[in-house]
């Protein structure tokens, strides 16, 4: 049984705070409180810069004996993170976790990676060869994810997609061009039309 | 969620953000001080501790492998210091270890607090009244779950009358006390060191639960640290000191304290200076064969590493097990939960093939 009294206490003290740390847990439904959502902002100076992330928190029965089991729901590419699921590979949220820690302290250690990636310690194998191998593109990409699916024009990117799509194109290339072009809906459409 | 909602924003007295268990985040009940002197609640140490491997400290990560006993002087402290919110938590835990089936062990408090009692014969105001009523009630209702126990357990002969002894001694001691709500002066005399018998000056909290100033500790040349009071020895080497405490006590005397700094300062070396060395006893204990999840009542070792003796005759969920070591030597100490061992239990030898090989925590 999670210690929901915990849960509630934490969630408190987040959002007495949010206004200097940027980082917001909200439960995705008041029925459940082991269900939640992360954000945090993407740090500055880094090709993460003025981006906001969104993570998915869900929490083990033995929660805070137990850590909580943290993704990304945000596309971001980063060495540590999985560019296809969001898993985070971060030793605080498996064997290094203590339940001192709370689920804004591990949120500020998710923000932390995203300063500083471990490319040796890969989650996702191909961004960190692109990390060690040609740092120049690694930042750029990093950068374009950011742009395209980080930024408040991209949140609202599957209501883009779906009016795309209600237009006659093929969901796959609406999706690709609104990615391509950063979100903005009348250049994804002028690209799908000339391609 | 409710009930925690109603118990923080009510009118109760506040505490200071020292006394909050870092893992509960709740005011600290029956507060347990490990080695590195961090304070937690019982239970959160005893659940955020491995029963496969060394556990660490969740504030410093410092290893450890024994579960400490609850420091009686913080328990008494906090006790008196924040009556209503303390005995909150109290009928909050008994709640949790109702539905687990394993209780902490009884505190004997009068024995500490007849002093802080002289002056307190104000009869209760309403809300302690309505408090203590529905604390009653729980006493109750663990009298009947004890019960419950000593019947569903087939009669194996002598253990019935050990159990009418059980629930005579089900009394919850800070239920017992007819006290005001207000909270007490602490004094001086509550905050003894168990040597030297002065305020306490740095102190540091044996995995006995005994409360030294961290100069006498370091006085004794022995190999391991034994406590004066209750001969158990200290599994680990120098304790540190127990942070919270102090500045508590700084708060509390600072004339009397900055006087004790003087003093000890004339008559002793810093002792801080000895602790690099204190990582050689967790090297030692950490391999060999285990039993996960089983502790030993005496010393604490958590799990407990190579022969086990587990006791037959006790009823209790948690069960009643000693480690090699303190199976033979002759210990009096009681259980570490609210076991009702006596000498006359058996005990069974259980080994474990469980070896704790690949386990890197040696380092």
């Amino acid at each position: 049984m999670v210690d929901f009294a915990r849960v509630q206490k934490e969630l408190q003290e987040c959002s007495r705070d949010i206004e200097r740390s940027g980082i917001k847990v909200v439960p995705k439904s008041d029925a459940n409180l082991a269900c939640l959502l992360g954000t945090i902002p993407g740090p500055i100076g880094t090709p993460y810069e003025g981006g906001t992330f969104q993570i998915d928190i869900s929490l083990p029965d033995a929660y805070p004996f137990e850590p909580p089991k943290m993704q990304f729901t945000t596309k971001v590419w980063h060495p540590n993170i999985s560019s296809q699921s969001g898993a985070i590979c971060l030793d605080i949220l498996k064997d290094q976790w203590s339940p001192a820690l709370t689920l804004k302290t591990a949120l500020l250690s998710v923000q932390a990676l995203l300063s500083a990636p471990q490319p040796d310690d890969p989650q996702d194998a191909v961004v960190a060869q692109q990390y060690l191998r040609d740092y120049q593109t690694f930042v750029g990409t990093a950068r374009y994810w950011t742009e395209s699916f980080a930024k408040s024009s991209s949140i609202g990117i599957d209501e883009k997609v779906k009016r795309l799509v209600e237009m006659g194109f093929p969901e796959g290339r609406a999706r690709s061009a609104l990615e391509t072009v950063g979100g903005d809906e009348n250049l994804a459409l002028e690209t799908l039309c000339s391609g | 969620m409710e009930n925690h909602h109603i118990s923080s924003e009510s009118e109760e007295e506040e505490f200071s953000d020292r006394f909050v268990c870092c893992m509960c985040l709740e005011l600290l009940y029956k507060p347990i001080v490990l080695s590195c002197g961090h304070v937690s609640c019982f239970w959160c140490v005893h659940r955020s501790m491995s029963g496969e491997k060394q556990s660490h400290c969740p504030l410093c990560r410092h290893p450890y492998n024994h579960f400490p006993t609850i420091c009686q002087l913080l328990h008494c402290l906090l006790l008196n210091s924040y009556p209503v919110a303390y005995k909150k938590r109290e009928l909050q835990i008994l709640e949790e270890e109702k539905k687990t089936g394993y209780f902490s062990p009884q505190l004997d408090v009068q024995a500490w607090s007849s002093q802080a009692n002289q002056d307190s014969n104000i009869p209760g105001d309403s809300v302690s009244k309505e408090l203590s009523a529905s604390m009653q009630e729980t006493v109750f209702d663990s009298y009947n779950l004890n019960n419950a126990i000593a019947v569903s357990r087939p009669a194996d002969g002598g253990d019935y009358e050990g159990m009418e002894n059980v629930t005579e001694q089900v009394k919850y001691p800070l239920l017992s006390q007819q006290q005001s709500g207000s909270p007490k002066q602490i004094s001086v005399a509550d905050v003894l060191c168990a040597a030297c018998k002065q305020l306490l000056f740095r102190p540091v909290v044996l995995n006995c639960g005994h409360v030294y100033c961290e100069s006498c500790i370091v006085k004794q040349d022995e190999e391991k640290i034994r406590c004066q009071v209750c001969q158990s020895f200290h599994p680990a080497r120098y304790p540190k000191v127990c942070l919270d405490l102090q500045n508590f006590l700084i708060e509390q005397f600072p004339k009397e304290l900055a006087h004790r700094r003087d003093g000890v300062q004339r008559n002793h070396v810093n002792p801080t200076t000895c602790e690099g060395k204190s990582s050689k006893e967790a090297e030692k204990s950490s391999s060999g064969s285990y039993h996960r999840g089983v502790g030993c009542d005496y010393c604490g070792m958590y799990p407990i590493i190579g022969d086990r003796y587990r006791c037959k005759d006790c009823v209790e969920k948690i069960g009643f097990d000693l480690c090699n070591d303190c199976y033979n030597t002759s210990s009096k100490l009681p259980g570490r939960f609210n076991q009702q061992h006596t000498a006359e239990h058996q005990f069974e030898l259980i080994r474990s093939d469980i070896i704790r090989g690949s386990v890197k925590d040696n380092e």
